[in-house]
Protein backbone atom coordinates (compact mmCIF):
# COMPACT_ATOMS: atom_id res chain seq x y z
CA UNK A 1 0.00 0.00 0.00
CA UNK A 2 1.45 3.38 -0.99
CA UNK A 3 2.06 6.16 1.53
CA UNK A 4 -0.57 8.30 -0.16
CA UNK A 5 -3.25 5.62 0.31
CA UNK A 6 -2.28 5.08 3.96
CA UNK A 7 -2.62 8.78 4.74
CA UNK A 8 -5.88 9.00 2.78
CA UNK A 9 -7.38 6.14 4.80
CA UNK A 10 -6.15 7.78 8.02
CA UNK A 11 -7.68 11.10 6.98
CA UNK A 12 -11.05 9.51 6.21
CA UNK A 13 -10.98 7.69 9.55
CA UNK A 14 -10.09 11.01 11.21
CA UNK A 15 -13.07 12.77 9.65
CA UNK A 16 -15.39 9.97 10.81
CA UNK A 17 -13.91 10.15 14.32
CA UNK A 18 -14.35 13.94 14.30
CA UNK A 19 -18.02 13.61 13.38
CA UNK A 20 -18.58 11.00 16.10
CA UNK A 21 -16.83 13.15 18.72
CA UNK A 22 -18.46 16.46 17.82
CA UNK A 23 -22.00 15.25 16.97
CA UNK A 24 -23.24 14.92 20.60
CA UNK A 25 -22.69 18.66 21.11
CA UNK A 26 -25.22 19.41 18.39
CA UNK A 27 -27.98 17.05 19.51
CA UNK A 28 -31.46 18.54 19.15
CA UNK A 29 -33.01 20.08 22.23
CA UNK A 30 -36.13 18.68 23.80
CA UNK A 31 -39.46 19.95 22.51
CA UNK A 32 -41.26 18.73 25.59
CA UNK A 33 -43.87 21.32 26.59
CA UNK A 34 -43.55 23.09 29.94
CA UNK A 35 -45.90 22.34 32.79
CA UNK A 36 -48.26 19.40 33.23
CA UNK A 37 -48.69 18.86 29.47
CA UNK A 38 -45.08 17.68 29.36
CA UNK A 39 -45.98 14.70 31.53
CA UNK A 40 -48.02 12.89 28.88
CA UNK A 41 -46.55 9.41 28.49
CA UNK A 42 -44.82 9.43 31.89
CA UNK A 43 -45.90 7.30 34.83
CA UNK A 44 -47.90 9.33 37.34
CA UNK A 45 -46.03 9.57 40.66
CA UNK A 46 -47.67 7.73 43.53
CA UNK A 47 -47.58 9.45 46.92
CA UNK A 48 -49.13 8.29 50.18
CA UNK A 49 -51.66 11.00 51.10
CA UNK A 50 -54.71 11.31 53.31
CA UNK A 51 -58.21 12.32 52.33
CA UNK A 52 -60.24 15.04 54.04
CA UNK A 53 -61.54 12.45 56.52
CA UNK A 54 -58.00 11.47 57.49
CA UNK A 55 -58.01 8.11 55.68
CA UNK A 56 -54.86 7.03 53.80
CA UNK A 57 -55.23 7.25 50.01
CA UNK A 58 -52.99 6.58 47.04
CA UNK A 59 -53.18 6.62 43.28
CA UNK A 60 -52.07 2.98 43.37
CA UNK A 61 -55.53 2.00 44.66
CA UNK A 62 -57.05 3.25 41.40
CA UNK A 63 -54.99 1.18 38.97
CA UNK A 64 -57.36 -0.11 36.28
CA UNK A 65 -59.48 3.03 36.39
CA UNK A 66 -59.08 6.33 34.60
CA UNK A 67 -58.25 9.00 37.16
CA UNK A 68 -58.78 12.70 36.58
CA UNK A 69 -56.58 14.42 39.17
CA UNK A 70 -57.54 18.02 39.78
CA UNK A 71 -55.06 20.08 41.79
CA UNK A 72 -56.84 22.93 43.55
CA UNK A 73 -56.88 25.42 46.41
CA UNK A 74 -59.69 27.21 48.24
CA UNK A 75 -58.11 30.59 47.44
CA UNK A 76 -58.22 29.97 43.69
CA UNK A 77 -61.31 31.46 41.92
CA UNK A 78 -60.91 29.39 38.71
CA UNK A 79 -60.87 26.24 40.87
CA UNK A 80 -64.24 27.20 42.33
CA UNK A 81 -65.63 27.64 38.81
CA UNK A 82 -64.23 24.35 37.57
CA UNK A 83 -65.15 21.99 40.40
CA UNK A 84 -68.89 21.69 39.56
CA UNK A 85 -67.86 20.76 36.01
CA UNK A 86 -65.62 18.04 37.42
CA UNK A 87 -68.48 16.77 39.58
CA UNK A 88 -70.64 16.51 36.46
CA UNK A 89 -67.88 14.55 34.73
CA UNK A 90 -67.55 12.24 37.74
CA UNK A 91 -71.31 11.57 37.75
CA UNK A 92 -71.48 10.95 34.01
CA UNK A 93 -68.49 8.65 33.68
CA UNK A 94 -68.40 6.79 37.00
CA UNK A 95 -69.97 3.69 35.46
CA UNK A 96 -67.35 3.71 32.70
CA UNK A 97 -64.41 3.34 35.03
CA UNK A 98 -63.53 6.98 35.62
CA UNK A 99 -62.78 8.58 38.98
CA UNK A 100 -62.28 12.27 39.64
CA UNK A 101 -60.01 13.16 42.56
CA UNK A 102 -59.56 16.67 43.92
CA UNK A 103 -56.03 17.06 45.28
CA UNK A 104 -55.93 20.06 47.57
CA UNK A 105 -52.55 21.77 47.62
CA UNK A 106 -51.26 22.46 51.09
CA UNK A 107 -54.38 23.46 53.03
CA UNK A 108 -56.05 22.11 56.14
CA UNK A 109 -58.64 19.34 55.99
CA UNK A 110 -61.22 21.62 57.57
CA UNK A 111 -60.82 24.35 54.95
CA UNK A 112 -60.81 21.88 52.06
CA UNK A 113 -63.85 19.98 53.35
CA UNK A 114 -65.87 23.15 54.01
CA UNK A 115 -65.10 24.46 50.54
CA UNK A 116 -66.03 21.19 48.83
CA UNK A 117 -69.23 20.85 50.84
CA UNK A 118 -70.28 24.39 49.93
CA UNK A 119 -69.92 23.49 46.25
CA UNK A 120 -71.74 20.13 46.68
CA UNK A 121 -68.63 18.22 45.62
CA UNK A 122 -68.95 14.47 46.23
CA UNK A 123 -65.81 13.14 44.53
CA UNK A 124 -62.87 12.26 46.80
CA UNK A 125 -60.84 15.14 48.19
CA UNK A 126 -57.20 14.36 48.97
CA UNK A 127 -54.90 16.53 51.02
CA UNK A 128 -51.44 17.05 49.56
CA UNK A 129 -49.80 18.76 52.55
CA UNK A 130 -46.35 18.96 50.98
CA UNK A 131 -47.78 20.02 47.59
CA UNK A 132 -45.96 17.03 46.13
CA UNK A 133 -48.22 16.59 43.11
CA UNK A 134 -47.97 20.29 42.34
CA UNK A 135 -44.19 19.98 42.24
CA UNK A 136 -44.11 16.65 40.44
CA UNK A 137 -46.44 17.81 37.66
CA UNK A 138 -44.56 21.16 37.49
CA UNK A 139 -47.86 22.96 37.87
CA UNK A 140 -47.71 26.46 36.46
CA UNK A 141 -50.68 27.55 38.55
CA UNK A 142 -54.00 26.30 39.89
CA UNK A 143 -56.13 24.58 38.86
CA UNK A 144 -54.04 21.92 37.17
CA UNK A 145 -55.69 18.80 35.79
CA UNK A 146 -53.95 15.55 34.88
CA UNK A 147 -55.65 12.56 33.28
CA UNK A 148 -54.08 9.25 34.29
CA UNK A 149 -54.85 6.17 32.21
CA UNK A 150 -55.83 2.73 33.50
CA UNK A 151 -52.16 1.70 33.40
CA UNK A 152 -51.01 4.59 35.61
CA UNK A 153 -49.50 6.54 32.73
CA UNK A 154 -50.34 10.22 32.34
CA UNK A 155 -52.41 10.77 29.21
CA UNK A 156 -53.04 14.52 29.34
CA UNK A 157 -52.00 17.45 31.50
CA UNK A 158 -53.75 20.81 31.53
CA UNK A 159 -52.97 24.16 33.08
CA UNK A 160 -55.99 26.30 34.00
CA UNK A 161 -59.71 25.70 34.41
CA UNK A 162 -61.48 23.36 31.98
CA UNK A 163 -65.13 23.32 30.94
CA UNK A 164 -67.25 20.18 31.00
CA UNK A 165 -66.92 19.85 27.22
CA UNK A 166 -63.14 20.09 27.42
CA UNK A 167 -63.05 17.51 30.20
CA UNK A 168 -65.32 15.19 28.27
CA UNK A 169 -63.12 15.52 25.18
CA UNK A 170 -60.07 14.67 27.28
CA UNK A 171 -61.51 11.42 28.65
CA UNK A 172 -63.97 10.31 25.98
CA UNK A 173 -61.66 8.06 24.01
CA UNK A 174 -60.26 6.52 27.18
CA UNK A 175 -63.54 5.88 28.93
CA UNK A 176 -65.26 4.02 26.12
CA UNK A 177 -62.35 1.94 24.84
CA UNK A 178 -61.67 -0.80 27.27
CA UNK B 1 11.17 10.72 16.57
CA UNK B 2 11.61 12.41 19.91
CA UNK B 3 9.62 15.49 18.88
CA UNK B 4 6.86 13.32 17.41
CA UNK B 5 6.64 11.17 20.54
CA UNK B 6 6.73 14.26 22.75
CA UNK B 7 3.82 15.85 20.86
CA UNK B 8 1.77 12.63 21.04
CA UNK B 9 2.43 12.14 24.74
CA UNK B 10 1.79 15.84 25.40
CA UNK B 11 -1.66 15.61 23.80
CA UNK B 12 -2.43 12.44 25.74
CA UNK B 13 -1.29 13.96 29.04
CA UNK B 14 -3.42 17.09 28.61
CA UNK B 15 -6.59 15.25 27.60
CA UNK B 16 -6.24 12.55 30.27
CA UNK B 17 -5.77 15.37 32.82
CA UNK B 18 -9.06 16.90 31.61
CA UNK B 19 -10.66 13.55 32.33
CA UNK B 20 -9.21 12.92 35.77
CA UNK B 21 -8.97 16.52 37.03
CA UNK B 22 -12.21 17.83 35.55
CA UNK B 23 -13.93 21.14 36.03
CA UNK B 24 -11.12 23.70 35.68
CA UNK B 25 -12.17 26.87 33.88
CA UNK B 26 -8.88 26.77 31.96
CA UNK B 27 -10.19 23.89 29.85
CA UNK B 28 -12.74 26.20 28.27
CA UNK B 29 -10.35 29.06 27.46
CA UNK B 30 -9.40 29.83 23.87
CA UNK B 31 -5.61 29.74 24.35
CA UNK B 32 -5.75 26.33 26.01
CA UNK B 33 -7.72 24.78 23.18
CA UNK B 34 -5.67 26.46 20.46
CA UNK B 35 -2.53 25.10 22.13
CA UNK B 36 -4.02 21.60 22.39
CA UNK B 37 -5.11 21.63 18.76
CA UNK B 38 -1.69 22.94 17.67
CA UNK B 39 -0.05 20.09 19.56
CA UNK B 40 -2.28 17.59 17.77
CA UNK B 41 -1.55 19.16 14.36
CA UNK B 42 2.17 19.15 15.15
CA UNK B 43 1.94 15.43 15.96
CA UNK B 44 0.33 14.70 12.59
CA UNK B 45 2.86 16.85 10.67
CA UNK B 46 5.81 15.26 12.45
CA UNK B 47 4.29 11.84 11.83
CA UNK B 48 4.56 12.40 8.07
CA UNK B 49 8.28 13.05 8.45
CA UNK B 50 8.75 9.97 10.62
CA UNK B 51 6.70 7.94 8.16
CA UNK B 52 9.09 8.83 5.34
CA UNK B 53 12.07 7.78 7.45
CA UNK B 54 10.58 4.48 8.65
CA UNK B 55 12.27 1.37 7.34
CA UNK B 56 9.53 -1.23 7.68
CA UNK B 57 5.81 -1.46 6.97
CA UNK B 58 5.16 -2.24 10.64
CA UNK B 59 6.95 0.91 11.79
CA UNK B 60 5.05 3.01 9.28
CA UNK B 61 1.76 1.51 10.46
CA UNK B 62 2.65 2.25 14.07
CA UNK B 63 3.45 5.89 13.24
CA UNK B 64 0.14 6.36 11.45
CA UNK B 65 -1.70 4.74 14.36
CA UNK B 66 0.05 6.95 16.92
CA UNK B 67 -0.70 10.07 14.90
CA UNK B 68 -4.31 8.99 14.54
CA UNK B 69 -4.59 8.41 18.30
CA UNK B 70 -3.09 11.84 19.02
CA UNK B 71 -5.47 13.49 16.56
CA UNK B 72 -8.49 11.78 18.14
CA UNK B 73 -7.39 12.86 21.62
CA UNK B 74 -6.72 16.45 20.54
CA UNK B 75 -10.07 16.61 18.81
CA UNK B 76 -11.92 15.17 21.82
CA UNK B 77 -10.24 17.65 24.16
CA UNK B 78 -10.81 20.66 21.91
CA UNK B 79 -14.44 19.73 21.19
CA UNK B 80 -15.12 19.45 24.92
CA UNK B 81 -13.30 22.69 25.66
CA UNK B 82 -14.93 24.79 22.96
CA UNK B 83 -18.34 23.22 22.41
CA UNK B 84 -19.35 21.80 25.81
CA UNK B 85 -21.07 24.13 28.27
CA UNK B 86 -19.20 25.57 31.25
CA UNK B 87 -19.62 23.93 34.64
CA UNK B 88 -23.05 24.53 36.08
CA UNK B 89 -25.11 23.38 39.00
CA UNK B 90 -28.63 22.17 38.34
CA UNK B 91 -30.84 22.89 41.33
CA UNK B 92 -34.26 21.27 41.50
CA UNK B 93 -37.14 21.22 43.93
CA UNK B 94 -38.00 17.96 45.71
CA UNK B 95 -40.03 15.70 43.44
CA UNK B 96 -39.19 17.82 40.42
CA UNK B 97 -38.05 16.38 37.10
CA UNK B 98 -35.60 18.72 35.34
CA UNK B 99 -34.89 18.11 31.68
CA UNK B 100 -31.19 18.58 30.77
CA UNK B 101 -30.78 18.45 27.00
CA UNK B 102 -26.99 18.03 27.18
CA UNK B 103 -27.51 14.75 29.03
CA UNK B 104 -30.30 13.60 26.75
CA UNK B 105 -32.45 12.95 29.80
CA UNK B 106 -33.93 14.31 32.99
CA UNK B 107 -32.77 14.62 36.57
CA UNK B 108 -35.38 13.45 39.05
CA UNK B 109 -34.99 15.05 42.47
CA UNK B 110 -35.92 12.99 45.53
CA UNK B 111 -39.01 13.93 47.52
CA UNK B 112 -38.74 15.77 50.82
CA UNK B 113 -41.62 16.86 52.98
CA UNK B 114 -42.00 18.56 56.32
CA UNK B 115 -41.88 15.61 58.67
CA UNK B 116 -39.09 13.28 57.56
CA UNK B 117 -36.87 15.93 56.00
CA UNK B 118 -33.62 14.47 57.22
CA UNK B 119 -34.31 10.95 55.97
CA UNK B 120 -35.76 11.93 52.63
CA UNK B 121 -33.16 14.53 51.79
CA UNK B 122 -30.49 11.85 51.93
CA UNK B 123 -32.04 10.15 48.93
CA UNK B 124 -30.16 10.36 45.72
CA UNK B 125 -30.95 12.16 42.49
CA UNK B 126 -31.81 9.86 39.60
CA UNK B 127 -30.78 10.40 35.99
CA UNK B 128 -33.52 9.22 33.65
CA UNK B 129 -32.35 8.49 30.09
CA UNK B 130 -34.83 6.75 27.86
CA UNK B 131 -36.24 3.82 29.78
CA UNK B 132 -33.27 3.67 32.18
CA UNK B 133 -33.19 5.24 35.64
CA UNK B 134 -29.65 5.62 36.96
CA UNK B 135 -29.14 6.76 40.59
CA UNK B 136 -26.24 9.20 40.83
CA UNK B 137 -25.15 8.06 44.28
CA UNK B 138 -22.89 10.08 46.54
CA UNK B 139 -19.84 9.95 44.27
CA UNK B 140 -21.65 10.88 41.07
CA UNK B 141 -21.12 9.25 37.71
CA UNK B 142 -20.13 9.79 34.10
CA UNK B 143 -22.98 10.34 31.66
CA UNK B 144 -21.90 10.77 28.04
CA UNK B 145 -19.30 13.54 27.93
CA UNK B 146 -20.16 14.85 31.38
CA UNK B 147 -19.38 14.05 34.97
CA UNK B 148 -22.35 14.50 37.29
CA UNK B 149 -21.29 15.42 40.82
CA UNK B 150 -23.97 15.63 43.52
CA UNK B 151 -23.46 18.22 46.22
CA UNK B 152 -25.56 19.25 49.19
CA UNK B 153 -27.02 22.75 49.48
CA UNK B 154 -28.94 24.37 52.30
CA UNK B 155 -32.59 24.97 51.42
CA UNK B 156 -35.62 25.98 53.47
CA UNK B 157 -38.96 24.19 53.83
CA UNK B 158 -41.59 26.80 54.66
CA UNK B 159 -44.98 26.28 56.24
CA UNK B 160 -47.65 28.97 56.53
CA UNK B 161 -50.75 28.94 58.73
CA UNK B 162 -53.39 31.53 59.39
CA UNK B 163 -53.97 32.97 62.87
CA UNK B 164 -56.39 30.08 63.64
CA UNK B 165 -53.70 27.53 62.81
CA UNK B 166 -55.17 26.39 59.47
CA UNK B 167 -52.48 25.39 56.99
CA UNK B 168 -52.21 27.55 53.85
CA UNK B 169 -50.91 26.90 50.35
CA UNK B 170 -47.42 28.20 49.63
CA UNK B 171 -46.57 29.17 46.05
CA UNK B 172 -43.47 30.46 44.33
CA UNK B 173 -44.62 32.61 41.40
CA UNK B 174 -41.02 33.31 40.38
CA UNK B 175 -39.47 30.04 41.55
CA UNK B 176 -38.49 26.94 39.61
CA UNK B 177 -41.57 25.09 40.88
CA UNK B 178 -44.77 27.09 41.38
CA UNK B 179 -46.31 24.82 43.99
CA UNK B 180 -43.21 24.04 46.04
CA UNK B 181 -42.88 24.90 49.73
CA UNK B 182 -39.14 24.25 49.46
CA UNK B 183 -37.21 27.46 48.85
CA UNK B 184 -34.03 26.75 46.90
CA UNK B 185 -32.31 29.95 48.11
CA UNK B 186 -30.45 30.71 44.88
CA UNK B 187 -30.24 34.49 45.27
CA UNK B 188 -27.97 36.38 47.63
CA UNK B 189 -28.01 39.73 49.35
CA UNK B 190 -25.85 41.48 51.92
CA UNK B 191 -27.38 42.15 55.33
CA UNK B 192 -25.33 43.60 58.18
CA UNK B 193 -22.13 42.58 56.44
CA UNK B 194 -23.27 39.01 55.81
CA UNK B 195 -23.74 37.83 52.25
CA UNK B 196 -26.72 35.55 52.76
CA UNK B 197 -29.02 33.51 50.50
CA UNK B 198 -32.67 34.47 50.15
CA UNK B 199 -35.78 33.46 48.31
CA UNK B 200 -39.42 34.51 48.27
CA UNK B 201 -42.83 32.91 48.26
CA UNK B 202 -46.50 33.83 48.25
CA UNK B 203 -49.38 32.85 50.48
CA UNK B 204 -52.25 33.56 48.08
CA UNK B 205 -55.05 32.74 50.53
CA UNK B 206 -53.77 35.50 52.84
CA UNK B 207 -52.75 37.87 50.00
CA UNK B 208 -49.19 37.99 51.29
CA UNK B 209 -45.73 37.91 49.70
CA UNK B 210 -42.91 36.76 51.96
CA UNK B 211 -39.15 37.05 51.62
CA UNK B 212 -37.11 34.45 53.51
CA UNK B 213 -33.44 35.08 54.29
CA UNK B 214 -31.31 32.23 55.58
CA UNK B 215 -28.51 32.68 58.13
CA UNK B 216 -25.99 29.97 58.90
CA UNK B 217 -25.48 28.80 62.46
CA UNK B 218 -22.39 30.99 62.75
CA UNK B 219 -24.18 34.08 61.42
CA UNK B 220 -27.21 33.41 63.59
CA UNK B 221 -25.01 33.20 66.69
CA UNK B 222 -24.35 36.97 66.53
CA UNK B 223 -27.95 37.98 65.79
CA UNK B 224 -29.84 39.72 68.59
CA UNK B 225 -33.18 38.51 69.85
CA UNK B 226 -33.00 34.95 68.58
CA UNK B 227 -34.23 32.52 71.14
CA UNK B 228 -33.78 28.80 71.44
CA UNK B 229 -30.29 27.35 71.43
CA UNK B 230 -28.21 27.07 68.29
CA UNK B 231 -28.60 26.28 64.61
CA UNK B 232 -29.32 28.26 61.45
CA UNK B 233 -32.04 30.88 61.36
CA UNK B 234 -34.60 32.19 58.89
CA UNK B 235 -35.69 35.81 58.71
CA UNK B 236 -39.14 36.48 57.24
CA UNK B 237 -40.28 39.82 55.82
CA UNK B 238 -43.98 39.96 54.91
CA UNK B 239 -45.39 42.31 52.26
CA UNK B 240 -48.92 42.72 50.95
CA UNK B 241 -49.76 41.28 47.55
CA UNK B 242 -48.70 44.52 45.87
CA UNK B 243 -45.22 44.06 47.34
CA UNK B 244 -45.67 46.89 49.87
CA UNK B 245 -43.99 46.23 53.23
CA UNK B 246 -46.37 45.81 56.15
CA UNK B 247 -45.69 47.35 59.58
CA UNK B 248 -44.04 45.12 62.19
CA UNK B 249 -43.77 42.31 59.66
CA UNK B 250 -40.10 41.36 59.90
CA UNK B 251 -38.81 38.77 62.32
CA UNK B 252 -36.36 35.90 62.51
CA UNK B 253 -36.44 32.52 64.20
CA UNK B 254 -34.24 29.48 64.48
CA UNK B 255 -34.78 26.72 61.96
CA UNK B 256 -37.96 24.83 62.87
CA UNK B 257 -39.37 27.57 65.11
CA UNK B 258 -42.51 29.56 64.29
CA UNK B 259 -42.91 33.33 64.07
CA UNK B 260 -46.20 35.23 63.94
CA UNK B 261 -46.22 38.08 61.42
CA UNK B 262 -49.02 40.07 59.75
CA UNK B 263 -51.69 37.47 60.48
CA UNK B 264 -49.50 34.54 59.45
CA UNK B 265 -47.71 31.85 61.43
CA UNK B 266 -44.53 31.11 59.48
CA UNK B 267 -42.07 28.31 60.04
CA UNK B 268 -38.86 27.74 58.09
CA UNK B 269 -36.88 24.54 58.44
CA UNK B 270 -33.36 24.56 57.04
CA UNK B 271 -32.11 21.27 55.65
CA UNK B 272 -29.55 19.92 53.21
CA UNK B 273 -30.81 18.91 49.80
CA UNK B 274 -28.84 17.59 46.82
CA UNK B 275 -28.07 19.50 43.65
CA UNK B 276 -26.01 18.28 40.69
CA UNK B 277 -22.91 19.91 39.26
CA UNK B 278 -22.46 19.09 35.58
CA UNK B 279 -18.86 19.15 34.39
CA UNK B 280 -17.86 18.55 30.77
CA UNK B 281 -15.09 16.08 29.99
CA UNK B 282 -13.70 14.86 26.66
CA UNK B 283 -15.62 11.90 25.26
CA UNK B 284 -14.54 8.87 27.36
CA UNK B 285 -14.69 6.36 24.44
CA UNK B 286 -12.49 8.72 22.37
CA UNK B 287 -10.02 9.04 25.25
CA UNK B 288 -9.80 5.29 25.78
CA UNK B 289 -9.50 4.51 22.07
CA UNK B 290 -7.06 7.35 21.35
CA UNK B 291 -4.83 6.61 24.35
CA UNK B 292 -4.68 2.87 23.68
CA UNK B 293 -3.92 3.43 20.01
CA UNK B 294 -1.27 6.02 20.73
CA UNK B 295 0.53 4.18 23.52
CA UNK B 296 0.51 0.79 21.82
CA UNK B 297 1.77 2.34 18.56
CA UNK B 298 4.53 4.25 20.33
CA UNK B 299 5.45 1.06 22.17
CA UNK B 300 5.71 -0.87 18.91
CA UNK B 301 7.83 1.88 17.37
CA UNK B 302 10.23 2.03 20.31
CA UNK B 303 10.46 -1.77 20.39
CA UNK B 304 11.19 -1.89 16.63
CA UNK B 305 13.97 0.69 17.04
CA UNK B 306 15.65 -0.98 19.99
CA UNK B 307 15.31 -4.58 18.74
CA UNK B 308 18.53 -5.97 17.17
CA UNK B 309 18.49 -5.89 13.39
CA UNK B 310 18.71 -9.29 11.68
CA UNK B 311 21.08 -9.71 8.75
Amino acid sequence: MSARVVWLVAAVAGVIAAIVIVAPFFSPSSDRPAGPAGFAGEPAPVYALRDDAGMPVSLAHYRGRIVVMNLWGTWCPPCRAEMPELQRLADTYASRGLTVVGVNQGESAQSARAFATALAIRYPIWLDDGQQYGRAFTALGLPTTVVVGRDGIVVHGYDGALTYDQLRAAVNGLAVTR
Amino acid sequence: MNAFAACCLGVAAVVVAEMFLPGHDTYHTGWFNVALLALGIAAVVLARREFARARSAGARGAIVAAAFGAAVLALAGTASGLLAPDNRTIVGAPGQRVRVDDLGGSLIYPPADASPIGANAAQTIVLERGARDVPLGERGRIAGSFILRPSLRQVVFVEARDDRGARLTVTQPSGSAFLSPVLLMQQRQTIAGFNVPYDSFAVPAAHRLVRAVMFSEQEASVMHGLSGGSGPAVLFAVDDESDRPLPHAIDAARSGATVGLAGLELRGTVFSYPAVEIVAIPSPPAIVAGTLLLLSALGVTVFARTAPTRN
